[in-house]
């Protein structure tokens, strides 16, 4: 019995649900909760409601450690849209309590009415619980082999192959035959004569309640078939091609790798020796020249550094200054440059002569112009400079 | 004697090591005559054999090119082996994707299996990856040019993935096989 309220139970979920989270996910991953877990998560949370998490009925205790109670699993998992994988043998049972309660239905039909009832209750519960099993594995199912497609968690390839087959073989292949319509033995085919049962008798049966739930039952059946032939479909039309794709995909990749060990001594595939050019073949030169090209040694080359040492050119500006303070008043600036550089054995280039210009801007220089606006022809190596004739004096004012 | 429509078209291209595609108009003509005229032709002109599947065909002789066809494996297993390690999927890429040549050939530069890169002749370098895709396994039909620089391949990239498979499949049976 639990005294609390239920709305204060629905507020405790809601307000303290991190923690609630938590639990659900170490029960998942490790089955239990163990007590040292519980106290590291009240911890973590700085949350103390151990006793509340006992008092409405949330978590009970197994020896010294604890588990959710199944009812808040199932509400936490339907929440979250997190299911477990139920091997198709959990399913299954399902299949067998329906058989068994059409069996009594059938044999009890002209017996007493109220265990009628209660019959055919049972067997739309059980109905219904069959087909949310099959919808939440579905979910899981496309969820766990999605994840491996886009391998989620990067695991090696050939764990991804043992992987996509530990799923064919135990979930995905076995669930298909559970719902697989042709197939004899199937829940589904199982249904489908429920269906036709509870059709007819929904039309044709004395009693108004015992008609009247029949009809439930069989539109309750309809609901369901379509259910399980979406879910049908998702596994023959998603999951099973994807899955095969994965496997394939990584036998390819095995292959390749294996092949890639000893590329030259496995035999590849034949191909058609095309050695029968004609001459006159529209393929025959570049055949050919693909052919030759096969054996072509590429010709080395060496590139030998140039040894000889090329003297690099200095502007020493305190250098050339002294000179050209040593000769002012100078009448025609270029001139002298020009017979400065001549004077070195070099020969004169462009840059040397800007080089020299520089000189113009220091400040115990003067520089005027000559009345006549004269220009003169400076040539050097790459380039006929025409440049005015300046006149350079030392500055008064320095 | 009425010979099939197409028929130089298609010994001209099969005898050349084309693979000829579904999708190719003369196809059609190659399967319906395949039994009644094309396996037996090629058996008793030239010793080949004709392999007909739902998306292309071609012939395989005894004496087969061997060379040609190993520098296409090692390409693809390479190229597969790229694509997986770089986080891509190799089936939708071979089967949707088109890819630029530089692509392609960065994956090789940047390869883990440059020795055996460098010492194939048909993949060693840059001209010799051109001239491998551009021109043999154009001229064969294993890719098609979408422009100058980009390609896609076409459905007979599958003979060498089915080899690949099978190869994995005797690798994997070989691991689960006890006392291996």
């Amino acid at each position: 019995m639990i005294k609390a309220e239920p709305k204060s139970i629905l507020n405790f979920i809601a307000v303290y649900f991190d923690v609630i989270r938590d639990l659900f996910d170490t029960q998942t991953n490790e089955g239990i909760i163990r007590k040292e877990t519980l106290a590291i998560m009240l911890d973590k949370h700085r949350k103390d409601i151990k006793s509340q998490l006992i008092e409405y009925k949330i978590i009970r205790p197994v020896n010294d450690d604890f588990e959710l109670r199944d009812v808040y699993h199932k509400l936490i998992e339907f929440v979250l849209f997190e299911f477990r994988p139920m091997l198709p043998e959990e399913i299954e049972k399902f299949g067998f309590s329906i058989s068994e309660l059409f069996r009594k239905i059938k044999e009890g039909i002209s017996g007493d009415k109220n265990i009628l009832l209660e019959w055919l209750n049972s067997i739309s519960t059980e109905i219904k619980s069959f087909s949310d099993s099959v919808e939440k594995n579905s979910i899981r199912l496309l969820s766990e082999t999605r994840d491996l497609k886009a391998n989620v968690n990067r695991i090696d390839y050939k764990e991804k192959i043992v992987k996509a087959s530990f799923w064919i073989q135990y979930y995905i292949k076995p669930l298909n035959t559970i719902l697989d319509v042709n197939h004899s033995e199937s829940i589904s085919n199982k249904l489908v004569d429920i269906s036709q049962y509870a059709n007819q008798r929904q039309l044709n049966f004395d009693d108004e309640a015992v008609r009247k739930s029949f009809q439930k039952l069989y539109y309750l059946l309809r609901q369901t078939n379509d259910d399980l032939l979406k879910q049908s479909k998702i596994l023959t039309n998603e999951l099973l091609p994807l899955i095969e794709r994965i496997r394939t995909e990584n036998l390819i990749l095995t292959g390749w790798i294996e092949f890639l060990k000893r590329p030259y001594k496995i035999s590849t595939p034949q191909l058609l020796k095309t050695d029968t050019d004609k001459p006159y073949s529209s393929k025959i030169y570049l055949n050919t020249k693909e052919y030759f090209e096969q054996f072509t040694l590429a010709e080395e080359v060496i590139i030998e550094e140039e040894t000889e040492q090329v003297q690099r050119w200095i502007y020493k500006k305190a250098h050339y200054k002294k000179k050209l303070i040593e000769k002012l008043p100078l009448e025609n600036f270029f001139d002298w440059c020009n017979e400065e550089l001549k004077d070195e054995e070099n020969e004169i280039t462009t840059e040397k002569v800007f080089a020299l210009t520089g000189l113009l801007f220091e400040e115990d220089l003067k520089i005027g112009f000559s009345d006549k606006g004269e220009i003169i022809k400076i040539k050097t190596a790459t380039s006929n400079l025409n440049v005015p004739k300046l006149i350079v004096k030392r500055n008064a004012v320095s | 004697m009425q010979y099939p429509k197409n028929h130089r078209q298609i010994v001209g291209e099969l005898m050349n090591g084309r693979f000829i595609l579904s999708r190719e108009n003369h196809f059609e003509e190659l399967k319906q005559n395949e039994q009644e005229f094309y396996s037996p032709f090629f058996q008793k002109s030239f010793g080949h054999k004709l392999i007909i599947t739902q998306e292309y065909a071609y012939l395989v002789s005894e004496d087969t090119d061997e060379n040609i066809s190993r520098d296409i494996s090692i390409f693809f297993a390479i190229f597969c082996y790229e694509l997986d390690k770089h986080g891509k999927n190799f089936l939708d890429g071979l089967q949707y994707s088109e890819y630029s040549f530089e692509e392609v050939n960065s994956y090789f530069e940047n390869s883990s299996f440059l020795d055996l890169i460098h010492t194939n002749k048909q993949l060693k370098d840059i001209d010799a990856r051109r001239r491998l895709l551009f021109t043999t396994m154009k001229n064969r039909n294993i890719i098609e040019k979408t422009s100058e620089d980009k390609f896609n391949f076409t459905p007979a990239y599958k003979v060498f993935n089915v080899f690949a498979e099978e190869l994995g499949k005797t690798r994997t049976e070989k691991n689960i096989q006890p006392n291996d």
